[in-house]
C-alpha cells in the first residue's frame, strides 16, 4: 500500500509540475496588465515621438503579415518570422531577418549598406557619395523591419488627414507604452480602418505598429518588438565583410534607387515611386492618395537570375515577362483612361495600364480608376 | 545472452568474523559501471553508434561532390516563381556547403528528427523492458537496491547513450568538414566569420542541448519501458509519438498545442548559426525538454516502485 501511495504521489506531482512548466512556455512574453501612465494629449505624444532622440538599442521584432501579397519573386521580402534589430542611435543599424533555415542581414553604416542573403550566398553592396546619402537612407528596406523607423515615418505622413487619439496604454516588450490610434477621417476613401502605434513612455520610441483593414478584425500587418534592450551596441555589428564565396553585386545608390523595394504598408506605391522618379504624380492626399507613375522605359527585361529571393527588388522582377505575370495575379480593368490590370492586396492595390503607367495606393480599385481618369 | 545481473549480492564480501552481514547498499559507482558495461557490450548499441557517426561523413562527401567543393549556391529552378516557396528553403547544409561548422550542426539537426531519438528509445527499451523480458530485471528488483536508485542507474545509462550519440554525430561532422574544407566557410547565417573557438563553443552548446532533448525522449521511453516487457514496443511508441507530433506541428490551426509538443524546440537549433548568438529559443527548448523529463521520470518511478519481481 505504501509503495502504491508513493507511486501515485510521484506520478501526480511529476505530471502536474511538467504540465505546469509546459504551460509556462505558452504564455506570451510581456503579457502583463496594461500599465498606468499619466494622461497625455495625442498631439504632444506624436510630437514627442517625432522629436525623440534616437536610441541605441538591440531588440527582437516580430512580424505577422496578412497582406495577401501576390506570389511574385521579390515580394516574399516580408516572409520572415522575426527580426533582430541593432541600432547605434545614429546612422548605423543592423537588421537580421530570421527565416527557418536562412537569414537576410541588412547592415547600414554612414558609408555603405549591405544586404546579405545566406540562402543564396549573395550580397548587395550599396555605396553612395554624401550627396546621395539621403536617397540611400531610403533604400534600406530593413527600415520596414525596424518598427521605430517605420512608424515614425507613417505618423508624419498621416497627421493631416487622420483622427489621432491616445487609446489607453499597453505593455510592449515588457515596457510601458501609450497606444496611439490613427483613424482615417470619414472623407478618406481608403481600405485602411486604423493604424495603432505603441509608443514607449520613457524613450518615446515606437515599439509596435498594427495596421487594420476594413472588414477584418485581426491586423493585416503587425510588427513590433518582443524584446528591447537599450544601451550602446558593439560597433563591430555595423561593419560587414561578405564571407568568402559570396556573389557581391555593388551598386551606387543612384542606381539602387531604381530597384530598391520600399514596400511600405500601403502596398507598392513606394516601389512604383522609385521606379519612376522622373514622372510621378499624386492624386489626392492622405490615406487615399494615389501615386501615378510611368513604368520606366528601361525596365530590365531580364533581371539577373541570381537575384536573391527576399532581396529588395522592384515590384516586378525575377526575369519574367511583365505582362504575363500581371495576367496571372491581377484582374483586367478598364475605364476612361484605357485598360489595364488591377492587382489588389488587403490594404490597397495597383493598376498597371496597358500604356505603361502605374497607379497605386491604399484604396479600392474604383479610386485608382478615378485617379487615372483624372490624370 | 546469459542473464547475469550485476553482482550485487550483499554477501559477496563477507566480513571475516562470519557474523551475519548487515543489509548494505550496493555502491552506486559499481552499479553504474556494470550498467554501462552492459550497454556498450550490446552489439546493437555499437552498430547504431557507428551508423550515426557515418552519416555526417556521407552527407559531407555527398554535398562536396554535388557542389564540387565550391561554395555554390543552391540551384534555383531557373525563371519562374523564384526557386523555393516561402519559408521552405533547402536544408542549411545544402546552401552552406560542407563547412566544418554547418555540417556537424546540420547533421545533428537532421538526425535529431528521428534517428537519434530512436537510438535513445532503443537504449531505454533495453534498460527496463529488455531486462524484464530476459529475466535480468529480477536480480535488480530482488537486490538491495532502492527502486529510485535503480531508475537513476538506468537513466544515467540512457543519458550516456544520448551524450555519446550526440557527441559522435557532432565530432564526425566536424572532422569531415575540416577534412573537406579546412577552416574555410566558418560563416554564420548572418554573414559574419566565426573563429574556430567560437565554432567549437557553438557545437558544444549544440551537443549539450541535443543531449537534454534526447534525455527528455529517453525519460518518456523509460516510462513506457517500465510498464512493458517488449523493448520493441518502446521504440514503436516513441516513433509513433514523434510522427504524430510532427504531423500536429504541420497543422497551423493547432498553434495553441505546439508549445506542448517536444519537437517544437528543434527549429531553435538553427539559432546557433546566427550571429550574435541568441540563446532564448534554445533556453525555451531546453526548458520544454526538462518538463518532459520530469513527467517521464516520475511516471517511470511510479511504475517501478509498484513493480514486483
Amino acid at each position: 500500500m505504501r509503495p502504491r501511495t508513493k507511486a501515485l504521489v510521484a506520478a501526480g506531482s511529476g505530471i502536474a509540475a511538467g504540465l505546469a512548466g509546459l504551460a509556462l512556455t505558452t504564455l506570451p512574453a510581456g503579457a502583463d496588465d496594461d500599465p498606468v501612465l499619466p494622461a497625455i494629449e495625442p498631439e504632444a505624444l506624436v510630437a514627442s515621438a517625432l522629436a525623440a532622440e534616437p536610441q541605441a538599442f538591440s531588440g527582437q521584432a516580430e512580424v505577422s503579415n496578412e497582406l495577401g501579397l501576390p506570389a511574385l519573386p521579390g515580394v516574399d521580402a516580408l516572409d520572415f518570422e522575426s527580426a533582430r534589430v541593432f541600432h547605434d542611435g545614429q546612422e548605423s543599424a543592423r537588421v537580421q531577418l530570421e527565416k527557418p533555415t536562412s537569414e537576410v542581414t541588412f547592415v547600414k553604416n554612414p558609408d555603405e549598406a549591405w544586404a546579405y542573403d545566406s540562402q543564396e550566398r549573395a550580397a548587395r553592396h550599396v555605396t553612395w557619395d554624401d550627396a546621395d546619402a539621403a536617397a540611400a537612407r531610403e533604400h534600406a528596406e530593413a527600415q520596414l523591419a525596424d518598427p521605430a523607423q517605420a512608424a515614425a515615418q507613417l505618423i508624419e505622413q498621416l497627421r493631416p488627414t487622420s483622427e489621432i487619439v491616445v487609446d489607453g496604454t499597453a505593455s510592449v516588450a515588457g515596457r510601458a507604452a501609450y497606444e496611439l490610434v490613427l483613424t482615417p477621417k470619414p472623407s478618406e476613401k481608403t481600405l485602411l480602418r486604423e493604424v495603432t502605434v505603441a509608443i514607449d513612455e520613457q524613450t518615446r520610441m515606437p515599439l509596435a505598429f498594427d495596421v487594420y483593414a476594413n472588414g477584418r478584425t485581426d491586423p493585416v500587418l503587425s510588427l513590433g518588438f518582443t524584446e528591447l534592450d537599450l544601451g550602446a551596441q558593439d560597433p563591430t555589428l555595423f561593419d560587414f565583410t561578405p564571407p568568402q564565396g559570396t556573389k557581391v553585386e555593388t551598386t551606387d545608390a543612384s542606381d539602387a534607387a531604381g530597384h530598391g523595394a520600399g514596400k511600405d504598408s500601403a502596398g507598392k506605391d513606394k516601389a512604383a515611386e522609385r521606379m519612376a522618379e522622373h514622372s510621378t504624380t499624386m492624386v489626392g492626399d492622405g490615406w487615399d492618395a494615389v501615386v501615378i507613375a510611368d513604368l520606366p522605359s528601361d525596365l530590365p527585361a531580364d533581371l539577373p537570375a541570381d537575384m536573391p529571393a527576399g532581396m529588395p527588388e522592384g515590384a516586378f522582377g525575377g526575369g519574367q515577362d511583365l505582362a504575363g505575370t500581371l495576367a496571372q495575379i491581377g484582374q483586367p480593368v478598364s475605364g476612361a483612361f484605357g485598360s489595364g490590370t488591377h492587382v489588389g492586396i488587403a490594404v490597397g492595390g495597383a493598376i498597371v495600364t496597358d500604356d505603361g503607367r502605374v497607379a497605386a495606393g491604399a484604396v479600392p480599385q474604383q479610386v485608382l480608376v478615378d485617379a487615372l481618369d483624372q490624370q | 545472452m546469459t542473464a547475469v545481473g550485476p553482482d550485487t549480492r550483499p554477501h559477496a564480501d563477507l566480513d571475516p568474523h562470519g557474523t551475519l552481514p548487515a543489509r548494505r547498499r550496493a555502491p552506486l559507482g559499481r552499479l553504474l559501471r556494470s550498467e554501462l558495461r552492459w550497454i556498450f557490450r550490446r552489439p546493437r548499441t555499437l552498430v547504431v553508434l557507428a551508423l550515426l557517426a557515418a552519416l555526417p561523413v556521407i552527407t559531407g562527401i555527398a554535398v562536396d561532390l554535388t557542389f564540387d567543393g565550391a561554395a555554390a549556391p543552391a540551384p534555383t529552378g531557373g525563371p519562374g516563381p523564384g526557386g523555393s516557396g516561402p519559408g521552405e528553403g533547402p536544408p542549411i547544409f545544402v546552401t552552406m556547403a560542407s563547412s566544418a561548422f554547418v555540417l556537424p550542426l546540420g547533421s545533428l539537426m537532421t538526425l535529431l528528427i528521428l534517428l537519434l531519438p530512436l537510438t535513445v528509445a532503443m537504449a531505454s527499451g533495453d534498460a527496463l523492458a529488455g531486462e524484464q523480458s530476459t529475466g535480468a530485471l529480477r536480480g535488480w528488483l530482488l537486490a538491495p537496491v532502492a527502486r529510485g536508485r535503480l531508475l537513476l542507474v538506468k537513466a544515467v545509462g540512457v543519458l550516456v547513450v544520448a551524450l555519446a550519440a550526440a557527441t559522435l554525430v557532432a565530432t564526425s561532422g566536424l572532422v569531415t568538414g575540416l577534412v573537406l574544407s579546412g577552416t574555410d566557410g566558418l560563416v554564420s547565417m548572418s554573414g559574419t566569420r566565426l573563429s574556430v573557438a567560437d565554432v567549437l563553443l557553438r557545437l558544444a552548446i549544440a551537443v549539450a542541448w541535443a543531449t537534454v532533448y534526447l534525455m527528455a525522449v529517453g525519460a518518456v521511453a523509460l516510462a513506457i519501458s517500465a510498464s512493458t516487457e517488449h523493448p520493441m514496443l518502446v521504440v514503436v511508441s516513441v516513433l509513433g509519438g514523434l510522427i504524430v507530433s510532427g504531423v500536429l506541428l504541420q497543422i497551423s490551426a493547432l498553434d495553441w498545442l505546439h508549445p506542448y509538443l517536444l519537437p517544437t524546440s528543434l527549429t531553435s537549433l538553427a539559432d546557433l548559426i546566427r550571429d550574435p548568438l541568441a540563446l532564448d529559443g534554445l533556453a525555451e527548448g531546453a526548458f520544454r525538454s526538462l518538463c518532459y523529463l520530469v513527467i517521464g521520470m516520475s511516471l517511470a518511478y511510479a511504475r517501478l516502485t509498484t513493480r514486483d519481481g
